[in-house]
């Protein structure tokens, strides 16, 4: 495993294992004009309600809850697009909450907007969006605006993209539903690994947790499961000895839990071999090979599929399925699709734990 | 972890992905096939939930060559698939697409086709299993399934499984069905056997179940303590279009809506808590649903409690249209019915008492079909001067398509001095909730026939009480000295007068939908 250090132009250093780190940036009006109609933290009912008032056009849905925490401005307007489009797939009460723990003086503000699409051509479906921008608050701040603003009785379903620092306490988690975090977005991956497993294992911490580097594979999965269908190709399980991935620049999480996903499975350690390229896909290539089997799934840049092609002997079997997506709003959308809980990913973790070691 | 257990596999238990398979449709040049079938294929290709090394054959009796049915299904793909037609997609999965010519009663065609699949098998390096998908005539099953059985094709090969989809209708009355499925029985075991009823692959169809049971708010007040009566309206805006009036006149709303849609779409609403999600537990309690109902038998009881009708000259939205007798391909004497309404009673502890109305035509205003569940009215001690509580009943609405959804209609007290009061309705929409669109019912159908559940899919002790109760109201209509009259209403409207009498008897009425 390798771990480079590097100091930006200000000597401040930052860990790195190839994932990717999100630049600091600053935030204008302009940007915050984006996010909605200005309101008033403590008029924001009013605010909402107002919204729908003299429109019976309107139709308002939603069935969860969906906040986006983040302490980098410079995702404040990826995130509000983002929300657009999976509010789009996903009635939902979004909530864009925006935390500067450094920034003096101490202040509050709060946008509000309607999600709306049309429906059979002549309604107009629509979720709430309620964005805040929180300089220096603390962890009590953030659970106290994201407690009051919540639509009662819906799950909640917070996108965590910032480190599972000190705002991401006990109080906080102990009423989140579903927990979404990108660990390829990580700095320090093992450390934020560990706080993801101390939290998950504390007593009130019994969230669901939806890793996006981990959806990121899910097709490539199935493709690879698809190499070991027939009876032949699992009679030689035993000879796989390598696991070849390439991947995209700044995925390297992702390709490392694939790797530690293969290795649960078969209840072995493979020899493993990342390939890092600067453009294309997160998850290019995955050859699993052995004496006399080869598994590969491999997605050329341009398609939306995987050619599979699965070797064992002389026989040789080809196909085409469909890829992962790439794009954050349909990771987001597809993990909103698959409610039920799966104990895969948490079984996994200690596993991808020993590799970062 | 055992010998042959694929690991990689097992963790995706979710996207519920088959075995590698080979299904065999025979009638594959019919619409049925362009329409339905290899567009919902091509769908579940797309969302990689296609077994790995998949074949399909279709087998027909015009001449054509691969290249030839591919190039057709293609088209009809690019008109059907729920998804869009990706060209890229279709170029590899048009690969695993054959074309086998033959006659249905030709013997040898069977032996060839038992080459091809072996021939497959060989390629793939193991055996496959096989499903066989009757998509032809309901009159050619019978020599498919005889000659499937005489080529051996009937048995999995190399410890694998064969398996029949059968289409709607599955036999015209109770002696052809239990002729049908003593054919099918001598050839598949019957947990081989898939009835398909497509009505049971709609996500609503299968929400009933989940509203019913997963709710503790409903399953309490699901009695005939509780619920005054139940009306399932299938309601169509068109006619005999197509030249669809050949067969339909042969059918009738009664044989070809009641005795399956809308029995399956009865028994989830009527059926008792099945003890496990088995496809036997849940066909278990269905089936006494169907063995419950009150018999109808001779002229009178019929006459009383079933309403027969056939459209005349109107217009629909506007449109004027012909009556039915003078619809394409009907006979202009037909004695057959395109709308029917009926008055069922479930003679169970539950039910007691409490009418089941069911309602199918064509030529209706609107294309709807639904599910309403009309609760007793209160007491009404406190509000007894209060006008509206002549229409104070709640009301349950399933709606099946379009605009799949729930709506409970609850009354509520208008805002104001006086205790006035209003209906107000609490909608929920599949379409504005959900963004992400339903698989398709074929699609889902397809996939459980392959992965083995048949929870979704017609048992033969269903099928055939479900005919016994049909004939008894047949056998009124067409075999009585003194039948039920056939009544007559305008194309366009709710259906004829006598039906609004049916429950005007009983101090009810339709639901407008």
């Amino acid at each position: 495993m390798t771990c480079s250090e590097q100091t930006d132009g200000n000597g401040v250093c930052s860990k790195l294992e190839g994932n990717i780190i999100m630049p600091p940036s600053t935030l204008n009006e302009s940007d915050l004009d984006r996010l909605g109609l200005e309101t008033p933290i403590a008029r924001i009912d009013r605010a909402l309600k107002q919204l729908w008032e003299g429109d019976e056009a309107k139709t308002r849905a939603s069935l969860i809850n969906l906040a986006i925490y983040t302490e980098n401005s410079g995702e404040l307007i990826a995130d509000n697009d983002l929300l657009d489009h999976v509010a789009a797939r996903h009635a939902c009460r979004a909530l864009l909450i925006l935390a500067l723990p450094e920034a003096q003086p101490p202040r509050a503000r709060a946008w509000i907007q309607a999600l709306c699409r049309p429906y059979q051509g002549k309604q107009v479906v629509c979720s709430e969006q309620i964005s805040f921008l929180l300089e220096g608050g603390n962890a009590a701040q953030v659970q106290n605006i994201v407690f009051a603003h919540l639509d009662s009785d819906l799950p909640l379903v917070v996108w965590w993209q910032a480190d599972l620092s000190k705002n991401f306490e006990e109080r906080l988690y102990s009423r989140i539903d579903t927990l979404i975090i990108d660990s390829s977005r990580w700095a320090d991956p093992a450390k934020q690994f560990d706080a993801l497993l101390t939290a998950m294992h504390a007593e009130t911490g019994g969230f669901d947790v939806r890793d996006l580097a981990w959806t990121r594979s899910h097709f490539m999965r199935t493709a690879l499961a698809s190499c070991f269908q027939d009876a032949a190709a699992l009679h030689n399980l035993d000879k796989l000895r390598t696991i070849h991935i390439t991947h995209l620049k700044g995925q390297r999480t992702t390709a490392l839990l694939l790797a530690a996903w293969i290795n649960q499975r078969l209840k072995t350690t493979l020899g493993l071999d990342l390939i890092e390229k600067d453009t294309g896909p997160a998850l290019q290539s995955l050859v699993l090979e052995g004496e006399g089997v080869r598994g590969e799934v491999r997605r050329d840049c341009e398609s939306c599929f995987f050619s599979v092609c699965a070797t064992c002997g002389d026989h040789t079997h080809e196909e085409l399925l469909p890829a992962d997506v790439d794009s954050d709003d349909e990771l987001v959308s597809e993990q909103l699709s698959r409610f039920h809980g799966s104990t895969l990913y948490s079984d996994m973790l200690p596993f991808v734990r020993s590799m970062l070691k | 972890m055992s010998e042959l257990e694929n690991p990689f596999q097992e963790t995706l238990l979710s996207r519920h992905r088959a075995e590698p398979c080979t299904v065999v449709i025979f009638g594959a040049t019919g619409d049925l096939t362009h329409r339905k079938l290899i567009p919902a294929i091509y769908n579940i290709a797309a969302a990689g939930d296609l077994p790995p090394q998949f074949k399909v054959v279709g087998f027909a009796r015009r001449d054509k060559t691969d290249e030839g049915f591919r190039a057709e299904l293609e088209e009809g793909n690019r008109k059907n698939s729920r998804q869009g037609h990706n060209d890229e997609l279709w170029g590899s999965f048009e690969q695993c697409i054959h074309y086998h010519r033959s006659e249905f009663e030709d013997p040898s065609g069977y032996v060839q086709l038992k080459l091809l699949l072996d021939k497959f098998d060989q390629e793939r390096g193991a055996p496959a299993n096989r499903l066989f998908y009757l998509a032809s005539a309901p009159e050619a099953f019978k020599p498919i399934l005889e000659m499937i059985r005489a080529a051996g094709l009937n048995e999995g090969v190399g410890g694998k499984w064969a398996r029949v989809v059968c289409e709607k209708p599955f036999g015209k009355d109770l002696a052809t069905a239990r002729g049908l499925n003593a054919v099918v029985a001598e050839t598949f075991e019957e947990k081989d056997t898939y009835r398909i009823d497509h009505y049971l692959g709609k996500e609503t169809a299968q929400n009933i179940m989940v509203l019913r049971f997963a709710n503790s708010i409903f399953e309490p007040n699901w009695n005939s303590r509780y619920i005054d009566h139940v009306q399932i309206t299938c309601a169509e805006n068109l006619g005999m279009e197509g030249g669809r009036g050949g067969y339909y006149d042969t059918a009738g709303a009664l044989r070809d809506m009641v005795q399956n849609h809308l029995f399956q779409l009865l028994t989830l609403v009527a059926m008792e808590p099945p003890t496990d999600l088995s496809a036997d537990s849940v066909r278990d309690e269905k089936v006494k649903v169907i063995r419950a109902l009150r018999p109808l038998v001779g002229p009178e009881a019929v006459g009383k409690n079933v309403i027969r009708a056939q459209y005349t000259a109107g217009s629909v939205d506007g449109v004027p249209r012909v009556g039915y007798r003078e619809e394409d391909r009907v006979n202009p004497e037909s004695k057959t019915e395109p709308y029917v309404a009926l008055r069922l009673m479930i003679d169970t502890w539950r039910w007691q008492g409490v009418p089941f109305y069911i309602r199918v035509g064509k030529q209706l205003p609107k294309k709807a079909t639904e599910i309403s569940v009309h609760f007793k009215k209160p007491p009404q001690v406190p509000f007894a001067t209060t006008k509206l509580l002549n229409d104070s009943a709640n009301t349950l609405v399933i709606r099946i398509q379009p605009d799949e959804g729930i709506a409970l209609r609850i009354l509520c007290k208008q805002p104001g001095q006086a205790m006035s009061m209003q209906q107000v309705k609490m909608d929920f929409r599949y379409s504005s909730s959900f963004g992400k669109a339903s698989p398709e019912a074929y699609e889902r159908l397809l996939l459980d026939a392959m992965a083995g559940d048949a929870t979704l899919f017609a048992r033969r002790d269903e099928v055939e009480n479900a005919w016994k109760f049909i004939d008894e109201i047949e056998n009124a209509w067409h075999k009585s000295a003194t039948p039920p009259p056939m009544h007559e209403y305008p194309a366009g409207s709710w259906g004829p007068k006598e039906a609004d009498d049916l429950l005007r008897a009983d101090g009810r009425e339709w639901r407008l939908l």
